[in-house]
């Protein structure tokens, strides 16, 4: 009801509640102050294919770009890739013995050569399997920009920029669902994608090696914790560490956190120790040098996201127990952290900068908390229903008309279990004093005094406590729109478009209004091949360049 | 069911919690509605406690004086006293006596658990305001007794019952042309809400206090005025129950049916509540412990089971039976997005319970 006025107007949807209407009372665009966006078209996956066990598990997605080119040997920009290069070329070389050189592609465009050991047991069962065919398409090189979504026992591969519908691969899990993803661009020795199961198992694997793949089985995967040997509880979350040479974090449903690093023996036990305080935060480090090396204690209760700021020096955390924490990641130390305003946290995500993390919970509300404040600075009121996914929108630029550069306006987006996308407008300025009060002003959000507490500022590694409804400072929504007929689980921004992903393993693209009039000068953006890609003609010369 | 109990008990191995009991109940022929409602109301412990003391008290009485809160504590005392950890108790007594006191429970139909509750609460108070007029009537020829204050004009007795169950709301109009606020108080047991397909119970108790016109047809009589006025009304809550009991209304009259379909809608109740809505100044915080739950696809048939929260561990009630369950399993109880769908396991009434008043 707060946010009637400011989303009615812009909301091209249908009503979003009482009718049971399918698709039909869906529309395929909704419009925005900068136009509309348009929905492009949908992936799913095969029907007929779910088993019982669907509805389980909660689908999700991840963007993978397969950035090199296959036709491109040894070629400039060594310089940039660093380090990262040996690896790639060691397994290059490796591949390259057994294989045509279609298989050798995907680890072509850089030079120099430093051998990396430990990759030997890998780099076998891969080269067995490589057989460079594809299924269907002779010309398949697995290039470009894949969804990678999990829906029942198995894990769907779509290619983002072609019109099918279904996904072009396959790989099914016999034992336990895959639940959760994470894709790492620069992986170095060409496993770049995790898989974390219900089981608590964990793989990681080569994402073009899966794509070249004819079976319906994962190949050439590396195992960890296998068969819940170290955690028997539901993984809920992985994530690459960035820069972080190939280490990554597996969150799970027991409230702990294990950190893997490769080419460390993950078969012997680690032995931590029992947890003594269960409330408590606590890290304990493998005794040898064995994965997982590190063993973190967030939490009672489920971590339900977990989410690395981009230069990787943070991570932060929601779970079952309602907080929000954010650690120091190299110093193992928690640094701050509040409590939703009741239930618990369901997702979180950081903005390019570093300054805001976002959070969605079972409260319906979302939450935009400062670093630099350490509190909640907004509460965006808008969804029916526990918000699901959070993301800001790192291509969106502020109309800068009034040309006042301190004023940064954020652009982010929720999506619900209420079938909603909402975008939102964070404007620094406008948070100091309490933001677009309620129409029709019940006295209960007249926002003006801030309790005296608020404004003390927290020692580092406190934990505060859920603040009162009227502390906090609302936001509503500049769009309200029902984009599926199922609940949300996540959204994810691209320069072209808004990805939408419901719980059932549906997604909707959805295009921003306009086409970008030139090439932003983000050059890793994922989408700049894709684009090339459908004006095809100069594809391959074009993308050299965005390798820097 | 003995293999069933072990079961349980296993599964709680040492963590079964000191003094608890978990039996399940048995089903006199559809009686299921009565029994999930036992149970949630069971593990309600204040409640629970209530009962047993009053039985206790009460108990040298004869047979003659046999009524619902009677039988009702005479069941609470039966399971808490059992010897065995966990079985299966006949709730015959209290059946038989629900039976004879209200001719709508009668039969052997499929009952509506809310009606049930609903029923049962406000009988208990009619027979604790009964017993407390008595003891007020012999208080003035005995003199003062315990919690009796003596000759001072007391207000509607409040009951035990009351005082976990019973929150007050405030209906306020404004008559859009005088701006005069009238306000009326009303009392409520349970709160019972309206569902869309896709919501939270946060945004049920939303529109539940939501600003409402009242115009054309439906205009407001402004005492000021003295006359038909437009006027805005709103519902809040001006007093928050100790035990906040939430009804979802699943089953919706049809009228080109000309009967109650029921809504499948997936609505999705958390843990922890607050309700902002209020009138006082902190937001009163709650934490779910019982859940009824209709399985079946319509109104007029199915199943009732609860779930139920007991230190810190998930329960499972379906009649005799009693299972562990994990907290996560709660969300297959919220309904379903699409309308033709297998599950048709829905949370039904919410038993909620204040954090601060435990503290307090």
């Amino acid at each position: 009801m707060m946010n009637s006025g400011a989303s009615n107007n812009m909301m091209s949807a249908a009503p979003a509640s009482g009718n049971n209407a399918p698709a039909p009372g869906l529309k395929t665009y909704f419009k925005t102050p900068e136009g509309k966006y348009k929905l492009q078209y949908e992936k799913t996956h095969p029907a007929g294919l779910l088993h019982y066990g669907h509805g389980k598990t909660v689908t999700q997605v991840t963007l993978a770009h397969l950035k090199d080119k296959p036709t491109q040997a040894p070629s400039q920009s060594s310089s940039t890739l660093g380090v990262s290069s040996g690896v790639r070329s060691a397994a290059a070389r490796l591949l390259g013995g057994g294989n045509g050189s279609r298989a050798l592609s995907f680890v072509g465009g850089n030079g120099g050569s430093k051998p990396m050991s430990g990759t030997t047991t890998r780099i076998g069962s891969l080269g067995a399997s490589s057989t460079g065919n594809m299924v269907g398409n002779p010309n398949f090189d697995a290039k470009g920009t894949y969804l990678v979504f999990n829906v029942g026992d198995a894990i769907f591969l779509s290619d983002l920029n072609s019109q099918d519908k279904d996904p072009i691969k396959s790989i099914h899990f016999s034992n336990s669902n895959p639940i959760c993803h994470a894709y790492d661009p620069d992986a170095k020795d060409g496993h770049d994608l995790l898989i974390g199961l219900n089981s608590g198992d964990v793989y990681s694997v080569s994402l073009r090696q899966q794509l070249l793949d004819v079976g319906k089985k994962l190949v050439a995967a590396q195992h960890y914790n296998k068969d819940g040997a170290v955690n028997n509880s539901r993984c809920t979350c992985v994530a690459w560490i960035p820069n972080g040479d190939g280490s990554f974090v597996v969150a799970h449903a027991d409230g702990n956190m294990y950190i893997y690093e490769k080419n460390k023996d993950g078969s012997g036990d680690p032995s931590f120790p029992v947890i003594k305080d269960q409330t408590q935060f606590s890290v304990s480090h493998a005794r040898y040098s064995k994965n997982p090396v590190a063993r973190w204690h967030i939490c009672q209760g489920s971590i339900n996201g977990i989410a690395f700021s981009a230069d990787g020096a943070y991570i932060a955390t929601v779970g079952r127990d309602g907080y929000l924490r954010v650690f120091d990641y190299k110093n193992e130390q928690l640094i701050c952290g509040g409590k939703s305003y009741y239930g618990a946290l369901l997702c979180c995500a950081w903005s390019m900068d570093g300054k805001y993390i976002l959070t969605g919970g079972e409260d319906d509300l979302v939450q935009v908390w400062s670093m630099e404040e350490r509190k909640i600075v907004a509460w965006g009121e808008g969804h029916n229903s526990w918000v699901s996914g959070v993301s800001f929108d790192s291509y969106w630029n502020a109309p800068s008309s009034d040309g006042v550069a301190e004023n940064v306006v954020y652009r982010f987006g929720s999506v619900g279990q209420d079938t909603q996308l909402l975008l939102w407008d964070l404007e620094m300025e406008e948070l100091v004093v309490p933001v677009r009060r309620a129409p029709g002003g019940s006295p209960t959000f007249s926002t003006g005094s801030q309790s005296s507490h608020w404004d003390n500022a927290c020692p580092v590694g406190t934990l505060q406590p859920a603040p009162s409804m009227r502390d906090v400072p609302k936001l509503s929504p500049l769009v309200a729109h029902r984009v599926h007929t199922e609940p949300l689980s996540s959204l994810i921004f691209t320069q072209e478009s808004i990805l939408t992903v419901c719980r059932e393993g549906h997604i909707k693209i959805w295009t921003r209004p306009g086409l970008p009039e030139s090439q932003s000068s983000n050059s890793d953006s994922l989408s700049s091949t894709s684009l090339k890609e459908k004006h095809s003609i100069s594809g391959k010369v074009a993308s050299s360049s965005y390798k820097q | 069911m003995g293999v069933a109990g072990s079961k349980l008990e296993k599964a709680l191995g040492d963590h079964f919690p000191e003094g608890e009991r978990y039996f399940g109940l048995e089903n006199f022929g559809n009686t299921c509605y009565c029994n999930s409602v036992l149970q949630a109301l069971y593990f309600c412990v204040p409640f629970r406690e209530q009962l047993v003391e009053y039985y206790s008290n009460n108990k040298n009485q004869g047979d003659g004086d046999e009524n619902l809160l009677t039988c009702l504590a005479e069941l609470f005392t039966q399971i808490s006293s059992q010897k065995k950890k966990t079985g299966v108790i006949a709730p015959k007594r209290f059946v038989q006596k629900l039976r004879k006191e209200n001719d709508v429970f009668r039969g052997y139909m499929h009952q509506d658990a809310h009606e049930f509750l609903n029923f049962l609460l406000n009988h208990l108070v009619d027979i604790l305001e009964k017993e407390s007029h008595k003891a007020k009537n012999q208080a003035v020829a005995n003199g003062p007794s315990n919690g009796q204050v003596n000759g001072v004009k007391q207000e509607p007795t409040v009951t035990w019952v009351h005082k976990y169950f019973q929150g007050i709301l405030t209906n306020e109009t404004r008559c859009l042309r005088c701006e005069t606020v009238t306000a009326r108080d009303e009392t409520f047991l349970d709160l019972s809400l309206d569902i869309e397909q896709n919501s939270s119970i946060t945004s049920c108790l939303k529109n539940f206090s939501s600003t409402e016109t009242l115009n054309a047809e439906d205009k407001f009589f402004c005492d000021k005025c003295c006359s038909l006025q437009e006027a805005q009304k709103r519902m809040k809550i001006k007093k928050p129950p100790r035990i906040l009991v939430i009804h979802l209304k699943r089953f919706k009259f049809m009228e080109q049916l000309n009967r109650h379909k029921k809504l499948s809608y997936r609505v999705v109740f958390p843990l922890e509540l607050k309700l902002s809505n209020t009138m006082e100044a902190a937001d009163s915080e709650y934490s779910l412990f019982a859940v009824v739950v209709h399985v079946g696809s319509g109104p007029n048939h199915g199943h009732y089971v609860s779930l139920v929260k007991s230190h810190n561990h998930w329960l499972f009630f379906d009649d005799e039976n009693v299972e562990m369950i994990d907290e996560s399993a709660i969300q297959t109880f919220f309904g379903s997005a699409q309308e033709y769908s297998n599950n048709t396991d829905h949370g039904y009434i919410l038993f909620y319970e204040s954090i601060v008043a435990d503290k307090c």
